[in-house]
Formats: C-alpha cells, sequence, structure tokens
C-alpha cells in the first residue's frame, strides 16, 4: 500500500530525514514513535503530498507522491498535528466542505456527513461553531474530516493530542473499529498507546528509522520488557 | 468547477462571518454617497464619471483589506495543510478563492448602481458612457484584487500580504505622476504601467483593446505567479 524507498528530505542544509525506506501493508495498522523534531510529521507530510521529497520514491496506493500526487490524496485521510479547521464555520458546513473538496458526490455528501458525525459522536454539536468548541471536540472534527471519503489510508499526527482520558479511549475505539478496512499510519508521544492500537512500530531518530517491527518481535529482539525501554534504548 | 464555486461561497460566507466585510461595506458606501453628493452638486451633470474617479482611488486602500487574509489566514491557522491535502488542484483553490472575493467586491460596485438609477431619473447619461464606466471600475478592482491574492499567498502574516498590496498598488496608481522625473526612453513604459491610463480611456467611455489586455494580462499574471507560490513548500 505504502512504498518508500530511501527518501531524503532536506530542509535548507538541515536533513529532516536520512535515506528512510519502509513498506507498509494493506490493512496494517503502523505506529510512528520518535522525540519531538525526529522527522514524524515530516514524513507525515511527505506521504500526504504536502512536502515534497528532496530525493527517493514514495508512492502510496501505486501513485507516486511527486508525479500523482491528485490520485493519491483521493485515497488519504489525513489529521495534522493542528486540527485544520475554519473556526468561524459550524461543525457541519465545515465537513460539508470537506466532503466537496474530496469528490464526495453530492447525493451521498449527507450520508457521509451524518455517518462521520455518529463515529466521531458529534452529533450535538453539528450546528455550532467550531470556534466555540472545545479541544477534544475539535479534535474529533479533524478526525471526522479525516475519515469522511473512506480514504484507504488514514495518516494521523497525534491524534489524542489534547483529549481528556474518556475521549482517548473513545478516538482509539475508533481507530481500532477502522482495523482490516483502513491502514492507519498514526503518531504520538504516548507509548501505552502504541501498545494498544498499532501492530507494527516505526522508531525514527534524528530522519533515520532505527527500529521497524513488529511489537512483540521488537521487545524479543531488543530484549526488553517494555515498549518505553526500547525506545529509552533506542533514542537516546 | 463545482469545487471552485464551493471555496468561493466559502470565501464569500468567510467576510459575512467576520465584522470587517460589515466595516469595510458601511464605510465604503458611505464614502461613495458622500462623493456622489458633493460631485453631482458641484458639476450639475448627469455622469458618473467623476464618482468612478473617486470610487477607483479608494479601491487602492480598500482592495487590500480584503485580500490580506485570503492564504496568510489559511497559512497561519493550518487549514492550508487541509485545503492541500484534499484532491483539489492547486488551479481550483486559486480561482475558487480569487472568484469568492471577486464576488464581494462586486457586491460594492453593485451598491453603487443606485447611482445611475438617480441620474438615469433625474437626466439624461450617456449609457454606454456609464456601463464602460463600470466596466473599467471592475476590470480595476478585479486587477487589484488579484494583486491582493498574490501578496497573500507569500506571508503568514496578513500586515505584511496588505502592505505589500498597498506599495503595489500606490506604484501602480500613481505612476504617471512619476513621469516628469524619469529619462524620455522610460516614459512610454511608465505610461504603460500606469493604470489610470487605462482606466481613464474607459471612465471616459473610451472601449480600447490594449487597456482590456493590459488589465486581463495583469490579473492573469497575479493569478499565475500566486498559484506558483502557493505551490512553493518554501512559503507555506
Amino acid at each position: 500500500m505504502i512504498i518508500v524507498e530511501s527518501l531524503v528530505k532536506n530542509f535548507g542544509s538541515f536533513p529532516a530525514l536520512r535515506n528512510v525506506s519502509f513498506e507498509i501493508k494493506k490493512g496494517e495498522i503502523v505506529g510512528f514513535l520518535g522525540q519531538n523534531g525526529a522527522g514524524k510529521t515530516t514524513l507525515m507530510r511527505i506521504l500526504t503530498s504536502y512536502l515534497l521529497p528532496s530525493s527517493g520514491k514514495v508512492t502510496v496506493g501505486g501513485y507516486d507522491v511527486v508525479r500523482n500526487s491528485l490520485a493519491l490524496r483521493q485515497k488519504i485521510g489525513y489529521l495534522p498535528e493542528t486540527p485544520p479547521l475554519y473556526l468561524d464555520m459550524t461543525t457541519r458546513d465545515y465537513l460539508r466542505f470537506a466532503a466537496q473538496l474530496k469528490n464526495i458526490p453530492a447525493a451521498r455528501e449527507r450520508l457521509q456527513i451524518d455517518k462521520v458525525l455518529e463515529e466521531c459522536d458529534l452529533k450535538d454539536v453539528a450546528n455550532k461553531t467550531i470556534g466555540i468548541l472545545s479541544k477534544g471536540f475539535k479534535q474529533r472534527i479533524g478526525i471526522a474530516q479525516a475519515i469522511i471519503n473512506d480514504p484507504e489510508v488514514l495518516i494521523l499526527d497525534e491524534p489524542t493530542n489534547g483529549l481528556d482520558p474518556i475521549q482517548i479511549l473513545q478516538v482509539r475505539k475508533l481507530i481500532k473499529n477502522l482495523e482490516h478496512k483502513q491502514t492507519v499510519i498514526l503518531s504520538t508521544h504516548i507509548l501505552s498507546e502504541i501498545q494498544q492500537i498499532a501492530q507494527r512500530v516505526l522508531i525514527i531518530k534524528a530522519g533515520s528509522v532505527v527500529a521497524d517491527d513488529l511489537l512483540p518481535n521488537l521487545l524479543k529482539k531488543e530484549n526488553q520488557t517494555s515498549l518505553e525501554n526500547v525506545f529509552l534504548k533506542l533514542t537516546s | 468547477m463545482n469545487k471552485i464555486f464551493a471555496i468561493a461561497a466559502k470565501e464569500l460566507k468567510a467576510y459575512f462571518k467576520s465584522p470587517i466585510a460589515y466595516i469595510v461595506l458601511i464605510i465604503t458606501i458611505s464614502i461613495f454617497n458622500l462623493f456622489f453628493f458633493m460631485v453631482i452638486d458641484e458639476n450639475r451633470e448627469s455622469t458618473l464619471r467623476d464618482i468612478f474617479k473617486v470610487m477607483e482611488f479608494l479601491f487602492v486602500f480598500i482592495v487590500p483589506l480584503l485580500t490580506m487574509r485570503i492564504f496568510a489566514e489559511e497559512k497561519s491557522t493550518g487549514t492550508m495543510e487541509f485545503l492541500m491535502t484534499t484532491p483539489t488542484s492547486n488551479t481550483v483553490i486559486v480561482f475558487g478563492k480569487y472568484l469568492g472575493s471577486l464576488l464581494f467586491f462586486s457586491l460594492i460596485i453593485g451598491f453603487s448602481f443606485s447611482y445611475y438609477l438617480i441620474i438615469e431619473y433625474f437626466g439624461h447619461p450617456d449609457r454606454a458612457a456609464t456601463f464602460l464606466g463600470y466596466l473599467g471600475l471592475w476590470l480595476e478592482g478585479a486587477m487589484f484584487i488579484a494583486i491582493g491574492l498574490m501578496t497573500s499567498s507569500w506571508s503568514r502574516n496578513q500586515i505584511v500580504s496588505a502592505m505589500c498590496t498597498y506599495v503595489i498598488l500606490i506604484f501602480l496608481y500613481f505612476a504617471i505622476g512619476f513621469i516628469k522625473y524619469v529619462s524620455t526612453t522610460l516614459e512610454p513604459l511608465i505610461q504603460y504601467v500606469g493604470v489610470l491610463t487605462h482606466s481613464e480611456n474607459l471612465t471616459n467611455g473610451v472601449l480600447a483593446t490594449s487597456d482590456i489586455i493590459y488589465f486581463v494580462s495583469i490579473i492573469l499574471f497575479s493569478l499565475f505567479i500566486t498559484r506558483i507560490s502557493i505551490e512553493n513548500r518554501l512559503w507555506r
């Protein structure tokens, strides 16, 4: 589904990603782990074709990020680190705008909007202006926007950031429910979260992938009992 | 095509959700009304020629306020990342945004149509000349907006964008005033670049292809630069 081959991204003279290669199969749930500034967000932005790679080849669903970016974007749903919301719109208007931009036929628009409002538990705030809502609602509207076109690949940059424990559980459940239908990539600082949601972990350190394996294999290989220890060992 | 309208509608709604739209509308129309009265009272002529000149002068100062937020706001709130990761081409985004602002501007001009009705009721204005005057005014505004859109795509700061627009518009507007200070070889160039050279013909009721070409080519050039600059990842 996702193939990344010797990907390099430089910001001026600063190397944000150095020679990153990996492959993600359909239906996998992969967690990106890394310290702040390790390159997780940059990697996600390249996968969504928001940033262009300096060199290397990246394809999502068979589409190249540089040459077929429009077709590629049709296949993905993306939640950036800060939910990209128009604060003066109502939730429903915003989701309608997202549906229009994501080529959802007008006949199915209402259906899809109602579906994501239900899935993200947003029905009560459907007609409220986004600007007055709490962080938890905003985050969930961001997720609703990402899944509105039933994307094959879902890319979530810190999806549980700023949520309270109950909302975190809801978001995790939401992601779990997508399992096998969609390929999911998420990044987070919360290690236990990765353990609960992801099957596979990709640890990034200073722009390089230092570990990429299924969770149990990784623990066995590094001879550690918890992901936290693995993370500390590999990134410090 | 539908997406262009979706973006334009979103832009237009955004104007009316912020106080700036109402402030601009009320102030502009009040000033126009005042000048309409003064000009008619002074000249006692059934023509809108002089009021058009006042209006185009005011547009130099109003348009940057209307256009400064278009891209700068999207960049600073992070919604640009949303727009650019939906399967929407940059050309569609630029045209949609442009259309939205153009419609708002057309509304301002639309209000001044009452002046025409008044002079038509009390006198015998030259209809063709009035129509050309409106065309000139609209084309000039459309050009100013395209320039404002372009500078808005350069920065994430609305003030920077407004200032850049002011510099360009003031240069174009007062260009012919500089003629006496430049060498004779530069004179035709400055004459051509100056916006008044072209708008004056139209407000005087003279239709020349070269004037239309001037406006349309600057509009297309500005939109083209806008498209390049939102594509350029360095400026995000």
